[in-house]
């Protein structure tokens, strides 16, 4: 597997790092981390900016019984015990996203949109933001739509061409809004995409009516 | 107290030497230090962040219990004393006040074949790479701090940063964008 080309802008970065950036936005961060050592350097770096600032804050005084309070806590409290083991057995999906999802692709179901290209039914939502999984046959093609907010997507397998760029597995394509593009997935093999959005989207093709209907894209 | 192993290291930072006496020996006195430097600094974090003082100290109550339960996994090739603090304190702010998940990456989640992690020349130069990148918050030009400290302090991500000061989104993107090269500088100068 090679390093990924494409990576979410930098204040995406700086925002998950301070902490800042909401969760669903954070796991698409997090699943691209495991795939990029540019990005985890990154995420460290900003991390120890993280340590600076917090070294570096005027001290505010605790309560003098505060320390006492706390070593009673830790009397009462047993060891953890090791964290559980990942699953054995590899899966398409990056750690961060295996443990929000609890399921392999198969287990999944699945709402198609248009021939070739389905939306997962697992979606997480928190705020204006929401993720799903976006599988698109070998060379599906997904109809045009523009944005009236951002959208991200994360490749987990295959690829997929469109008008700004070639995105591969780990890569991270990202829109602002009202940028109308039209995704094409790889001729060699089924893509399957982590979609991050911010708002719902207006499609603009023929088939736009319809999928305005039933489908937030 | 502290172990001897290391105390002829002269590089070796306080804090530091402190966590690890703490993950070694469940060193008490070490870790009444620890808690004694950096109460009340996650204290003057979580109150910047919207907690009031009794949530505060909850917060640092169980921020420090975890320093206590998981000295062992820290690293000080990889993270000072004070990183590592922050991390723990940050991801317990977004469980507790935010109540959300904080998706974190785990050490055997990697995508990607062999481990191609850069090994750290020694074992404290993640402490020293924070001495340097101090110096660069410290001379970065009001503007860039500003964004900076937003961004860790408030939890604002840069679009509200943008919308609450006024100032066009672009702009918080450029200020942003060249604090980070320079924080950046404060790296690349250790390699
Ligand atoms: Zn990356």
């Amino acid at each position: 597997m090679t390093v990924p080309a494409h990576h979410p802008a930098p204040e995406l970065l700086l925002d998950y790092a301070a902490g800042s950036l909401r969760e669903v936005q954070s796991l698409l961060v997090a699943a691209h981390l495991a795939y990029c050592p540019d990005c985890r350097a990154q995420v460290a770096e900003l991390e120890a900016c993280g340590g600076v600032l917090l070294a570096d804050l005027p001290p505010e005084p605790v309560s003098d019984t505060l320390f006492g309070t706390l070593m009673t806590r830790l009397g009462e409290t047993a060891a953890p015990s090791s964290p559980v083991a990942a699953p054995a057995g590899r899966s398409v999906f990056p750690g961060p996203l295996r443990r929000a999802i609890g399921a392999e692709p198969e287990a999944l179901e699945w709402v198609r949109v248009v021939p070739g290209v389905h939306l997962s039914a697992w979606a997480v939502s928190a705020g204006t933001a929401s993720a799903c999984l976006l599988r698109m046959a070998s060379g599906a093609r997904v109809p045009a739509h523009r944005h009236t907010d951002s959208e991200m997507l994360l490749v987990m397998k295959g690829g997929f061409s469109d008008e700004f760029g070639a995105y591969r597995v780990g890569d991270v394509a990202s829109y602002e809004t009202h940028t109308p593009h039209h995704a094409v997935a790889d001729a060699d093999g089924e893509c399957l995409c982590l979609l991050v959005q911010d708002r719902p989207l207006v499609f603009t093709g023929p088939l736009g009516w319809l999928l305005n209907r039933g489908f937030r894209f | 107290m502290l172990p001897k192993a290391d105390s002829n290291d002269p590089t070796m930072p306080d804090h530091e030497q402190l966590l690890l006496a703490v993950a070694r020996n469940r060193d008490s006195t070490a870790f009444r230090a620890l808690f004694d430097h950096f109460a009340p600094r996650i204290k003057a974090y979580m109150r910047r962040l919207g907690a009031d003082s009794s949530a505060a100290e909850e917060l640092v109550q169980d921020v420090m219990m975890a320093v206590w339960l998981r000295a062992d996994r820290f690293d000080p090739a990889l993270a000072s004393a004070s990183t590592w603090i922050y991390t723990i304190a940050r991801n317990r702010r977004i469980d507790r006040v935010r109540q959300e998940r904080r998706p974190e990456l785990q050490p055997d989640d990697l995508m990607s074949e062999g481990g191609e992690e850069p090994t750290p020349d020694h074992q404290f130069e993640a402490a020293e790479t924070a001495f340097r990148l101090r110096a660069v918050i410290g001379n970065l030009p009001p503007e860039q701090a500003d964004v900076l400290r937003l961004a860790y302090y408030e939890d604002k991500v840069h679009a509200e940063i943008s919308a609450e000061r006024g100032i066009p989104l672009g702009t918080v993107k450029t200020r942003l964008r060249l604090a980070l090269v320079r924080l950046r500088r404060a790296f690349g100068e250790g390699a």
